[in-house]
């Protein structure tokens, strides 16, 4: 009897096994990924006509509090999104870090136009290049969940 | 019932094989391509302090920006090569599955 026992244990063991897969990742989000490109267009716009429409005098922050606010609610909803995903914890840091460094440009607009009457030319530049780099490491991660094997989410 | 383990566990070690090498560019070419972009951005961060377009302050703020960038881009590696270990892992186990499933088919 116990022999019996041992065996159909071991079946069952097996047959669980056959159904068996590890994941490691959360499945691709397209709907995420979408709204990563739409918010990096969004920011890379703000840039370009704050460098191209204005000179450092005219870069009144309330000018493009709206603009920054509106990157900012993006940037919460993503971070939200991630949160609730499992297996989530590489892209919900990015997500942070992005979120935190796009603060941290617009507190400095704020601070530098109420300090110096003036927003330079140049931080924009360095800012919109390193706020476009941390997207695009935020779609890297996204778009790494495509490796996952198609015949292994079925 | 025939089953033979070593030839499954050699099965297993190839198909992990498979699914990384299959999976290696993936990380590389990502490696180069943050690579190319931390180029870019210092060889632009040198040029606006050189040109004076950005304080002695902005620069060593951008430095400190340069540090969460690599955080997350590592973090980004870190998901691919996550993906690379699931796609092994679960080809092994579909070896084994496959071996098992044949030998109880045999046995019934």
């Amino acid at each position: 009897m116990k022999q019996l026992i041992r065996h159909s244990s071991h079946l069952i063991l097996v047959l669980m096994m056959l159904g068996c897969k590890v994941q490691f990742v959360p499945e691709y989000n397209a709907e995420i990924a979408k709204q990563i490109d739409a918010t990096s267009k969004m920011v890379d716009k703000m840039y370009l006509e704050m460098l191209e429409t204005t000179t450092p005098e005219q870069r009144d922050f309330s000018k493009f509090a709206k603009a920054y606010v509106s990157v900012e609610v993006e940037l919460n909803s993503l971070l939200n999104k991630n949160k609730i995903r499992p297996l989530n914890e590489h892209s919900i840091k990015i997500t942070e870090l992005t979120l935190a460094k796009w603060i941290k440009y617009k507190e400095e607009h704020k601070r530098d136009f109420e300090n110096d009457g003036k927003y330079a030319s140049g931080n924009i530049k360095i800012n919109r290049i390193y706020i476009r780099d941390f997207f695009n490491a935020m779609i890297v991660a996204e778009n790494a969940t495509k490796i996952i094997k198609q015949e292994q989410n079925q | 019932m025939n089953f033979d383990l070593n030839e499954t566990l050699a099965n297993m070690l190839g198909a992990i094989k498979g699914a990384v090498s299959d999976n290696w560019g993936e990380v590389k070419s990502t490696a180069n391509q943050f690579i190319d972009r931390r180029k870019e951005r210092l060889e632009l961060l040198a040029e606006l302090r050189l040109g004076q377009e950005i304080t002695q302050e902005k620069f060593l703020s951008t430095l400190e920006d340069e540090k969460d960038l690599l955080e997350a881009e590592l973090h980004a590696i870190a998901i691919i090569s996550k993906a690379i270990a699931q796609n092994a892992a679960n080809a092994a186990i579909d070896v084994l599955s496959k071996a098992v499933k044949a030998a109880l088919s045999a046995a019934l």
